[in-house]
């Protein structure tokens, strides 16, 4: 690997004399692509630089929970540098020739700030940040909710990019054609009728449309384990993989969502502005509800249980054997409950 | 509970996951053994369990007629030995026995097509819900009452620990 890396680096630096690749390694986490670390010692004429990296790759083809293009999210990654002062990584490229890494992969910086953020939270060693550091993070969140879509996406493919209908064009087209994805969606991981309650979901989701709200460049994957920290600050929001054109509150939801999946507390911080959706709303001024964070949180849930649940769908199938789809059963029960809650389930409270 | 996948694809899958994620990453020849034996216990325990229920049954009912034949076969035997074997008769012996436990793939089919029976209701109850049948509400209620607790029960059986795994 080190060899196709300092290739791909020559094309990015064409003015370096020579690159040495060290420390490479496995990250562990992150269930959607196969990343690694590693340094390049890059030395030009007049001078030798350490750079930090991280190369994300995708899965084997019939492993992938989410079909999304590298290109997508390098070309996203760099618009949001570009065009805001949302703290991203700088993306160097991509390789979207299989035979390079073995499969599609991009480079991207690495960057500084602690990414363990379970130390923000029960007791962690970092506990004392945590409000400066959710504060600066819903002030990220306003700041993307409120970029540009035109400049972001001059390219429109952050509409669609999984190409599976979803219209734009309007409010009621998101979602009207977002419901007929997941319906259309549900026989590819219905792999038991314990599945019920993503399909009731969907339709409850499609019988309750709330207010419509203005399309916004929405991170698509918003949860306590996509973003770094230092002294107080986001330092970077990572994992673009699911960005694209949607409603504001779906990051909301899905945050509520991960909150409970990950034994974290993100959405009761800052507590002196009466927590996140609070100082969103303050931010905003779109008072965004509770009952509609609810409602994002069951749409939200729905937007990624549909790849994951047909991931598992097809592990279950035999289609592969990777262990993760497997387990992803176990820890994606943890939300069930709070489903069934909004739903309304008689006897779940 | 789900059936899909069964506890037998999930032993299945640990072994997979042993030999394609583990063992080709251990330079430790004891850690290498370890990880062998893991998967021969593994193995060992998708064949007991499907087996495990009727053969505790079928040893039960074969122990106490045992306990009632050995003590036919010593006839007038006397002595404190020959009159425990008997007291054994007498009293475990005498035990019931117990039924056979129900065909678990047959259970399995039946309960399967019960829960897509539901989801089917599901559909169609969303049917009469958006023509404006408030009745359809109450009914699907109903189903919501059946899976609920459920659910419920599910997760709490099944989730290990807080938090997912490999989550910051």
């Amino acid at each position: 690997m080190e060899d196709k890396l300092i290739e791909f680096l020559l094309g990015t630096f064409p003015d370096a004399e020579e690159i040495f690749i060290e420390e490479v390694a496995p990250i562990p986490g992150g269930f959607s692509r196969e990343t690694y670390r590693f340094d390049a010692r890059v030395r030009w004429a007049d001078r030798e630089e350490l750079l930090p990296f991280i190369l994300r790759k995708d899965p084997p083809k019939e492993a992938a929970i989410l079909n999304t293009s590298r290109a997508i999210e390098h070309d996203l990654i760099e618009a949001i540098r570009l065009h805001t002062t949302v703290p991203v990584s700088r993306s160097y490229g991509y390789e979207m020739d299989p035979g390079v890494f073995g499969e599609p992969a991009m480079v991207i910086a690495r960057m500084h700030g602690n990414g363990s953020t379970s130390d923000l939270f029960n007791g962690g060693p970092d506990e004392h940040q945590v409000d400066d550091v959710v504060r600066h993070l819903c002030e990220v969140l306003v700041e993307l909710h409120s970029a540009d879509i035109s400049k972001i996406d001059a390219a429109g493919v952050l509409g669609d990019p999984r190409n599976v209908g979803i219209d734009t064009s309007s409010w009621d087209r998101y979602m009207d054609s977002t419901f007929d994805y997941y319906l259309d969606s549900y026989p590819s991981m219905d792999y038991d009728p314990g599945v019920a309650i993503m399909l009731d979901s969907f339709l409850t989701l499609r019988r309750q449309k709330p207010r419509p709200m203005r399309l916004s460049l929405v991170h698509g994957d918003f949860n306590p384990a996509n973003f770094l920290y230092a002294n107080g600050r986001v330092t970077a929001l990572i994992d673009w993989e699911n960005s694209r054109i949607g409603d504001p509150r779906e990051d909301l939801g899905w945050m509520t969502t991960m909150d409970i999946l990950s034994n974290t507390s993100v959405m009761s911080h800052p507590r002196d502005e009466g927590g996140f959706l609070a100082y969103y709303n303050k931010l905003t001024g779109l008072d965004i509800t509770a009952e509609e964070v609810d409602y994002f949180t069951l749409f939200g849930t729905a937007n990624i249980a549909v790849p994951v649940q047909a991931a598992i769908a097809r592990r279950v199938a035999g289609e592969h054997r990777q262990f993760l789809h497997l387990y992803l059963i176990q820890a994606s029960s943890a939300t069930i409950p709070n489903l069934a809650r909004m739903l309304n389930y008689p006897g779940v409270s | 509970m789900n059936t899909t996948p069964s506890i037998d694809d999930l032993l299945e899958g640990l072994i997979f996951a042993i030999s394609d994620d583990i063992i080709p990453s251990l330079g430790d020849a004891k850690a290498y053994a370890t990880a062998a034996m893991m998967q021969s216990v593994l193995q060992e325990i998708r064949q007991l369990l499907p087996v495990f229920d009727a053969y505790l049954v079928d040893e039960h009912n074969g122990m106490t007629r045992t306990l009632r034949d050995a003590a036919a076969a010593l006839g007038d035997a006397s002595g404190e030995a020959a009159d425990h074997v008997r007291e054994r008769a007498s009293t475990l012996g005498q035990w019931s026995d117990l039924p056979a436990p129900p065909d678990r793939e047959a259970t399995t089919a039946a309960h399967r097509a019960l829960g897509e029976a539901l989801v089917a209701t599901m559909l169609d109850l969303d049917v009469l819900q958006r023509a404006g049948d408030t009745r359809a509400d109450a009914a699907l209620d109903v189903v919501r009452g059946h899976f609920g607790p459920r659910y419920l029960r599910d997760v709490a059986t099944v989730l290990v620990g807080a938090g997912m795994l490999g989550r910051g």
